[in-house]
């Protein structure tokens, strides 16, 4: 019951758009060793759904959305380095994630990374508006296993499938799995443009990345 | 003055032109490339667009400059173009304008937002949108500002053009609709943005984008209880569809499209036209409804 009075202060916080408070209970999970998986998924990721569902009921608009989704990822830098030297953690793989060209929509594909992040992934984000050459570069660079790629307009969901057409090119398809979302991604789509996979939400994607890598 | 005169003439309905994206889409040019750097790369694709236009009735049609600012520019990293670009937009357009008609500056969002969302500031939007109007200045009748979803980066706009030009301004911004009703991305109400834009002076307040005619019939009947200036509509036909071949398709019937700006023009639009979608025979059918009145 105490955690959940917990959690929902941290989702609260990030509702509220109150950055210091966020960090602050982010530093207060650190020092008191709690279990830092539940306070990611059930305080921050909450507030952050929450976030989503407002901007659904026309309450909060861009700039809310992006204030969120940067005090998310500054709590998570407080929070994730713990995560991860607390040794249950070892890498289950090297993730690239990025919105594509022409896209800058990065709240969804910040959440996705963010969760992968906590489930113990090592996750490369290389933000918003990213061309897909700059995507492979890295990919390639990190060794990565998976290449995340988020798209939230019609117009620039080509970019996804570009992305697979570069690694075709290149002879190198098979070295990745590469991922899609954004809400206009359809199962079709993901099969329409050859990508291994694609989630609606950011559990799903840890779940499907898992699943891709066999862990 | 034409265009004045135009606007104080009570039983003229004005006729702005149809989208201009969409047609260039059509003619084989795959989406993702700068419409504005085919000024330069076609001009003869350019000019025909135009030319339909005005050939289907239009009064007035904007130049092929949407993304033709500093910054917008810069994105694409063309920005060293940005005077040849603007210039070529003009000739395009001017060989296809008939005389008695006018021919419009178009000045679209720079691409760029403000904090927390992008790194914009006041001063970097003005510098960039004035940059474009004083190549543009000598040979538009008149300004359309348009597609805007930050009514700070509007003010900007408007504060560049005014600074460099005493032509008229058409001053549209770009609403999504919420269950809350009318908003722009950035958050700012119908009634927020109508009351900067009256007390910039603009000469007609608009919406364009976004918005398909039908829920556009909507915000004209919002718009017309908060502003007595003229009153400028430029929907989409209705929402994109993508195809398995990358074309992005406008299913919606031009007569439902008509069907909507008749019913706009009687709420007291002044300017009417249509944003994506719409084609130079969308135009054509809404010629017949104004003339038939």
């Amino acid at each position: 019951m105490a955690h959940e009075q917990f959690y929902k202060e941290i989702s609260d916080a990030i509702v509220n758009l109150d950055k210091e408070k966020a960090i602050e209970l982010a530093n207060r999970a650190v020092n008191e060793n709690m279990n830092l998986l539940e306070v990611i998924e059930s305080g921050y990721g909450d507030g952050i759904r929450r976030i989503g569902d407002l901007w659904e009921e026309g309450e909060f608009f861009l700039p809310e959305l992006m204030l969120g989704g940067t005090i998310m990822q500054e709590s998570m830098n407080v929070l994730l380095p713990k995560l991860k030297s607390s040794g249950k953690n070892i890498s289950l793989g090297t993730v690239v994630i990025a919105t594509i060209e022409g896209d800058i929509h990065s709240i969804g594909k910040t959440i996705v990374g963010t969760m992968l992040s906590a489930n113990g992934f090592e996750v490369y984000d290389l933000g918003a508006d990213v061309p897909a050459e700059h995507i492979i570069e890295i990919a390639i660079e990190k060794n990565a296993d998976v290449i995340g790629v988020s798209a939230l307009l019609t117009t620039t969901m080509f970019g996804q499938k570009k992305i697979i057409d570069i690694l075709e090119e290149k002879g190198i398809r098979n070295k990745f799995k590469v991922i899609i979302g954004g809400a206009p991604v359809t199962k079709s789509w993901t099969e329409e443009c050859h990508a291994d996979g694609f989630a609606s939400s950011a559990v799903e994607a840890v779940k499907l990345v898992k699943d891709l890598l066999n862990k | 003055m034409v265009f004045q005169n135009w606007l104080k003439d009570k039983s003229k309905i004005i006729l702005f032109d149809g989208g201009m994206g969409s047609e260039i889409f059509k003619r084989g040019i795959k989406p993702g490339k700068l419409p504005d750097t085919l000024n330069i790369e076609k001009p003869e694709l350019i000019y025909e667009i135009h030319k339909a236009y005005y050939d289907a009735g239009a009064d007035m049609c904007q130049s092929n400059t949407f993304g033709a600012s500093l910054l917008n520019l810069q994105i694409y990293k063309v920005e060293n173009q940005i005077k040849e670009i603007n210039e070529r937009a003009l000739e395009n357009i001017k060989r296809a304008c008939p005389s008695g008609r006018l021919l419009v500056g178009d000045i679209g969002p720079s691409g760029e937002f403000r904090p927390p969302v992008g790194k914009a500031t006041s001063d970097k939007w003005v510098s960039s949108f004035t940059k474009q109007a004083q190549i543009l200045e000598s040979g538009v009748d008149l300004w359309h500002i348009e597609t805007i979803s930050d009514i700070e980066e509007m003010s900007a706009a408007i504060e560049a053009i005014k600074n460099i030009s005493k032509k008229p301004i058409i001053s549209s911004m770009t609403y999504k609709k919420t269950k809350r009703g009318f908003f722009t991305i950035m958050g700012d109400s119908v009634e927020k943005c109508v009351r900067i834009q009256e007390d910039a002076d603009v000469d007609v307040i608009g919406a364009n984008c976004t918005l398909g005619s039908e829920d556009m019939v909507n915000l004209v009947k919002e718009l017309v209880t908060l502003t007595d200036r003229p009153l400028s509509a430029k929907p989409n036909a209705g929402q994109p569809r993508v195809d398995v071949n990358k074309n992005i398709h406008y299913d919606q019937p031009i007569e439902d499209f008509a069907k909507d700006i008749r019913e706009i023009i009687q709420l007291g639009a002044k300017i009417v036209g249509g944003c994506c979608g719409t084609s130079p025979d969308t135009i054509h059918e809404i010629r017949k409804i104004i003339d038939s009145r």
